[in-house]
């Protein structure tokens, strides 16, 4: 029999009976739909997670941490390909005070490779990085924190946050500060006062519980600081080195990770936080779609018992294709060819109402969602509740199609065995 | 397929022996309903099967067409040892050396008189346009020409069973089996019938097989066997 007789066929029983079979593959389409939504939520929620982790911090930075009493080979570090950059901000524990004007607050000093900085495309939100040592860049919170001693005194004795002192509103490039030192014992800060010339502010953080009131400070001042310890009869605060590498681009970063790791140090970068969420999801993922598969597998039981009584019905019919020469194989294949027509149509519907539900949901739940928390900003956020890969289609698809011809299976070889000589006493 | 025996003998059926078994399971009787059955027909011939019912007319036709396998015996035809085939085989040799005119026609509901005489046809894997032909003709020689798009139950039992045998021969086959060919219609209808059957012999040149219970009916036949019980009493026996 020609491919095209035999879809003819099929189309033509399919037809005589076609509420039982449109219900089937209403089922089919249920039961695939909700697999394929079911999971998206997965690839919906890992999308968005991994959208934030990308866009919360430099997304080429590698913090490198040296094992336990060992330190870090930067020479070794150095011949790894594609690293652009290696910023160690070093920093002293101990207090330091930066004076304007009548304010004052205390921020966190960095001294840094202002060379580095630069390759490591260190974003400001205003400003210029430094050219000279006696020029600065200051956290982005750095003026908010300027406050005068009757500000410190008033938040000391407590206030609530919409309260904070406002610090020094005007823009701080250009201003000149002066750095004291103080160890944390000590009740006063030492004589020396050092001046510098803020040049540039950094960019806002991120996450917006960040308060970033730091300041960058050539790496050149440190000598110059810590001998003013010396000069006061103090002890040297401990030094600390924080090391982040900054590969040349993103694609790099997970090479990079892999290469440092295998030197023996601790290393934390953005590839090692997608691939612990990679991790997580997929287990998610996974969970998600045996739930869906379930379904499948129920309507894959409408499928069983529609062809077992398309079989039934047309038991007479099969023993006369039989008795006038068709071949076992034909018949099954015929009856194969239905279900699986069964399992076509219901993943296609599946798939396109898939997809539909998907976009309304995106587009929807933002704006419910906001209109509960009574929010705007929540509306403006870029959520993905859901995703749907090709492949997830195609997994769903080929779960979907496969499950219906295993279930259109077994009528189909009851069809082959039917007697003619039994089939052709049916009265008609 | 040519024969091995010079294609004079169309069927040969040698010592046949057939018992159904009967009752509940474990208290099964042996109920014998072929008993050695021998004969042969030639080429071109109308042979009829004569019996009163329950003889095994039905049961030895099922047999030489492949539905059943018999117990004992061997049953050439058309050259080939039906025993030897698989089911897979028979299908395939039933289709290219069978026609079959069933007593209640047997035709396809859901399909108008046209697709069923096309059905054939379309199991042999033949094109649309070469079908379409070769059904028109067919129709035109059994006399459906008005009727190919009617279905089977918009037609009388006359124009049923010219349906039937117009399906039965629409691949060319060299043997026809018609088991109670006129069971279902009127006596007038039935001189109709078996006058396209004589008919299509006669030009054709088709070997017929024709099972009857109807001394009437088996008076077109050249030769007649008359079944009792499961053996071949009078007749032309070989
Ligand atoms: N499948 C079967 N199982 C048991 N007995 C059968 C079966 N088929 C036919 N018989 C019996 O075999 C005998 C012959 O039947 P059949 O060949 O149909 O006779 P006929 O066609 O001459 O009327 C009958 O007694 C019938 O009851
Ligand atoms: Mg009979």
């Amino acid at each position: 029999m020609l491919f095209k007789d035999q879809v003819d066929f099929v189309r033509q029983h399919i037809k005589k009976n076609k509420l039982r079979v449109f219900m089937t593959i209403l089922a089919a389409t249920m039961g695939c739909a909700f697999l394929i939504v079911l999971a998206s939520i997965g690839f919906g929620i890992q999308d968005t997670m991994r959208k934030e982790i990308l866009q919360d911090q430099a997304i080429t930075q590698v913090e490198v941490f040296p094992s336990e009493n060992e330190e870090l080979n930067l020479k070794e570090i150095k011949a790894v390909p594609f690293i652009g950059a290696i910023v160690q901000r070093t920093s002293m524990d101990t207090m330091t005070s930066f004076h304007f004007e009548d304010r004052m607050m205390s921020g966190d000093l960095r001294l840094t490779d202002m060379k580095e900085e630069e390759q490591s495309n260190l974003k400001l939100s205003e400003g210029r990085l430094p050219k000279n040592e006696s020029e600065i860049i200051v956290g982005y919170h750095f003026a908010k924190n300027l406050w005068t001693d009757a500000e410190r005194i008033k938040v000391e004795e407590g206030v609530e946050e919409a309260d904070l002192p406002k610090g020094y509103e005007k823009s701080i490039i250009g201003k000149e500060v002066s750095l004291s030192l103080q160890p944390y014992e000590s009740d006063g800060a030492f004589p020396e006062r050092w001046d510098f010339t803020v040049v540039g502010v950094m960019e806002n953080p991120a996450k917006d519980w960040i308060v970033d009131s730091s300041i960058l400070m050539d790496e050149s001042w440190l000598p110059k600081l810590t001998a003013a310890y010396e000069a006061n009869g103090e002890q040297v605060p401990e030094i600390y080195t924080n090391t982040k590498i900054y590969t040349s681009s993103l694609e790099h970063v997970k090479s990079v990770t892999k290469d440092l790791k295998d030197m023996g140090y601790n290393v934390f970068s953005v590839s090692e936080q997608l691939e612990q969420i990679d991790v997580f999801f997929m287990a998610f993922k996974i969970g998600l779609i045996f739930v869906g598969t379930i379904a499948i597998l129920i309507s894959s039981i409408g499928i069983f018992n529609t062809m077992t009584m398309a079989v039934t019905e047309r038991t007479r019919e099969i023993g006369v294709m039989k008795a006038i020469g068709a071949s076992p194989k034909l018949i099954e294949r015929l009856f194969l060819m239905e279900s699986a027509w069964i399992g076509i149509i219901g993943t296609l519907l599946a798939i396109v109402i898939s997809y539909a539900v998907s976009f309304l949901a995106n587009w929807l739940l933002p704006l419910v969602v906001g209109a509960a928390l009574g929010e705007d900003e929540f509306s403006d956020l870029s959520i993905t509740f859901s995703l749907i890969p090709w492949q997830l289609v195609l997994l769903a698809s080929a779960m979907s199609i496969g499950v219906a011809m295993i279930s259109g299976w077994r009528p189909a070889r009851k069809a082959t065995k039917i007697d003619v000589i039994q089939a052709l006493r049916q009265e008609l | 397929m040519s024969s091995e025996t010079g294609g004079k003998k169309m069927i040969k059926v040698k010592q046949v022996n057939h018992t159904f078994l009967i009752g509940k399971k474990g208290k099964e009787k042996k109920v014998p309903v072929l008993k050695g059955l021998s004969f042969e027909v030639e080429k071109g011939e109308i042979v009829a099967i004569i019996g009163k019912s329950g003889s095994g007319k039905s049961t030895l036709l099922h047999t030489i067409a492949g539905f059943m396998s018999p117990e004992q015996g061997s049953i050439t035809v058309n050259g080939q040892e039906t025993a030897n085939l698989n089911e897979t085989e028979r299908a395939a040799f039933r289709l290219n050396n069978f026609g079959f005119i069933f007593q209640n026609f047997q035709l396809m509901p859901g399909l108008t008189a046209f697709e069923n005489v096309e059905l054939p046809l379309k199991l042999k894997g033949i094109s649309a346009k070469q079908r379409k032909a070769s059904v028109k003709q067919m129709m035109d020689k059994v006399g459906l020409t008005e009727v190919g798009d009617h279905y089977p139950n918009e037609l009388s039992g006359g124009q049923q069973q010219r349906v039937s045998i117009a399906r039965a021969l629409i691949t060319n086959p060299p043997i026809l089996f018609a088991d109670e060919p006129t069971g279902s219609l009127d006596s007038e209808t039935e001189q109709d019938i078996l006058l396209l059957i004589q008919n299509l012999n006669q030009t054709l040149g088709v070997t017929f097989v024709m099972i009857t219970h109807d001394e009437e009916v088996a008076s077109i036949a050249h030769r007649t066997f008359k079944m009792r019980d499961g053996e071949l009493v009078k007749g032309d026996l070989q």
